[in-house]
């Protein structure tokens, strides 16, 4: 038993000193970035009825507890649903479009692995009613600035819209079980096993093609001109294009097209996002930096029907990146001026005297009378 | 900087070999005990194959070769783009001739494999409450020494089954060698990966 006082559980975090500052640092410059957009800050409860996170994909990863009065609560596995709930609650008469940032820690039940942790840190924003695509290009817009200012050197936000797959996928007619194993298979860009599950469906050949194609399109802005043309027999994926063009050709006016792809087989979180979808990802770290995607239907759960898009950055995932491009530039910590005197009233009087000039101060050398 | 690719040094490096060949791609020379080996514009990694995957999912290798069997066995969240073609097999399970895997005595049936996710998913899928008994090779003794009553393994041919007195029951997964990507690197080292995706994907027809 007493080793569990030293053993940590896995997934646990603790950061100190240089780290901690570098964390700051990072936490800062994101934070800023989201002020300057005119973002403002929200700090949600750590915890909440567990029917508030009730999102399918994060159901099973919820730390959840029973309250004394035997409800059932959770600890926080996401920020968007705490928003959310704010923004159809005590926020209801506040004229949409809301802007809302936060930054802070959430808990989930994760297998450690490729910058999974039980515990971790998102820097995130959600941008609830206003106009859509301008909504959409902002928030991409803000999740390239906080990159280039943290200093992270080629990155790339690949863009995608749920509605293609959707679309398609609804035209085909596929039963539920059918479509979990598809999407499963176009995200991982396998159009072998594509081919295998649409295997006796009935779907058309022109329709079996179509979605596999899903898995191929992937690339600059210029992917998108193929995609017109292989969807054009499908009205809602035509439809969920134009909106993604409109938002790509906006931030190429503004010069981000650099950085910008565009990944048709981005399909995951499809109970939940309706709209465009961006994952960021760059070179030296295997996984990604951060994600976004518009979800239309989230906020109305909690009363109040208001379309949003949002995006969040992983402050570990961010801290590692930016250590592996070696961009880590330590932090200096001013010295410190050393209060001793030979009696304690005196020593303190004179630290109390200097912490109020402004000095960083070490009190004490032992010795006191 | 170049691209790493992740090679299995079990049953798929010839194949590999071959198609990388095939396809005018560097490949590293003999010296088996090399395991980190620069080659022409890319960099190898040969490792043991089920941790390919793990390789390419971390991004410490941007590209490998990876059996389908391997890959549902981890689980790994990697892109996989190509169906190379080689490296074919079964995955299945395989009972004592004569004695075959009764559903109705699942309960205290004991399923020895080295893929322990896939076997106890194919079973428990199914309501087949098995008990899995993780080994790391030589499945094919198990149920003769009495430590499983039926195995789940990689077939080829067959003749390993027979000499051991086991017979095919059902199939778990079909397999082959898939090219693998990372995700990040898919997207971050776009020129790169496409250009080499294309060029296998020329030389696999």
């Amino acid at each position: 038993m007493t080793s569990r006082l030293t053993q940590v559980p896995p997934g646990a975090q603790c950061f100190v000193g240089e780290e901690a500052r570098q964390r700051r640092r990072i936490e800062e410059t994101v934070v800023s970035v989201f002020e300057g957009w005119d973002y403002e800050e929200i700090i949600p409860p750590l915890f909440d009825y567990a029917d508030v996170f009730a999102v399918e994909a994060l159901a099973s990863k919820t730390y959840s507890f029973v309250a004394r009065d035997g409800s059932l609560l959770a600890l926080r596995p996401d920020f968007t649903s705490l928003v959310a709930k704010v923004a159809a609650g005590r926020l209801l008469e506040r004229e949409a479009p809301l802007r809302l940032y936060y930054s802070g820690e959430v808990v989930r039940y994760e297998p450690v692995r490729a910058g999974q942790k039980s515990e971790l840190h998102q820097m995130g924003l959600e941008h609830l009613g206003g106009e859509a695509r301008a909504a959409d290009a902002e928030v991409v817009a803000i999740a390239a600035e906080c990159l280039e200012r943290l200093g992270v050197s080629g990155f790339v936000l690949a863009l995608g819209h749920v509605g293609v797959f959707g679309g398609l996928v609804e035209a085909a007619g596929l039963a539920p079980e059918r479509v979990l194993a598809l999407r499963d298979r176009i995200e991982s860009k396998d159009p072998a096993g594509v081919r295998q599950v649409l295997q006796g469906t009935g779907v058309s050949s022109v329709a079996a093609a179509a979605i596999e194609r899903l898995t191929t399109l992937s690339g600059g802005l210029e992917a998108l001109d193929p995609a017109l043309e292989a969807f054009s027999s499908c009205a809602k994926a035509r439809a969920a294009l134009d909106e993604l063009r409109t938002v790509a050709h906006a931030l190429d006016a503004a010069g981000l097209g650099r950085h910008l792809a565009v990944d048709l087989g981005e399909v995951r979180g499809l109970d939940y996002y309706t709209g465009l979808v961006f994952r960021v990802f760059a070179p030296d770290l295997g996984f990604e930096v951060g994600s976004g995607g518009r979800y239309d239907t989230l906020v109305a759960r909690f009363g109040r029907p208001l379309p949003a898009v949002g995006f969040m950055l992983g402050l570990d995932r961010v801290a590692l990146l930016l250590e592996r491009q070696g961009r880590v530039a330590p932090i200096p910590r001013r010295s410190p001026e050393s209060v001793a005197a030979s009696e304690l009233g005196a020593g303190m009087a004179e630290a109390v005297a200097r912490r109020a000039r402004g000095a960083r101060i070490r009190f004490g050398n032992g010795g006191w009378r | 900087m170049s691209l790493t690719v992740a090679l299995s040094k079990g049953k798929l490096l010839a194949g590999s070999e071959a198609l990388f060949r095939r396809a005018g791609l560097p490949f590293p020379n003999g010296d088996g005990r090399k395991l980190v080996v620069p080659a022409g514009e890319l960099r190898f990694l040969l490792v043991k194959d089920m941790d390919v995957p793990t390789y390419v999912e971390y991004g410490v290798a941007d590209c490998g070769v990876a059996g389908k069997d391997v890959l549902l066995e981890t689980g790994a969240d990697v892109l996989e783009p190509l169906d190379l073609g080689f490296g074919r097999c079964r995955v299945v399970v395989a009972s004592p001739v004569g004695r075959a895997f009764a559903p109705d005595r699942a309960a205290t049936t004991r399923v020895a494999s080295k893929y322990a996710k896939l076997a106890a998913a194919h079973f428990l899928d199914r309501g087949l409450g098995v008990e899995v008994v993780r080994l790391a090779g030589s499945v094919e003794i198990a149920p003769g020494l009495g430590l499983a009553d039926c195995i789940v393994d990689v077939v080829e041919t067959g003749r390993t089954l027979a000499e051991n007195g086991l017979e095919e029951v059902e199939t778990v997964a079909e397999s082959s060698a898939r090219l693998v990507v990372n995700r990040a690197s898919f997207h971050a080292r776009r020129a790169e990966v496409q250009d080499l995706v294309a060029r296998l994907q020329e030389a696999s027809r």
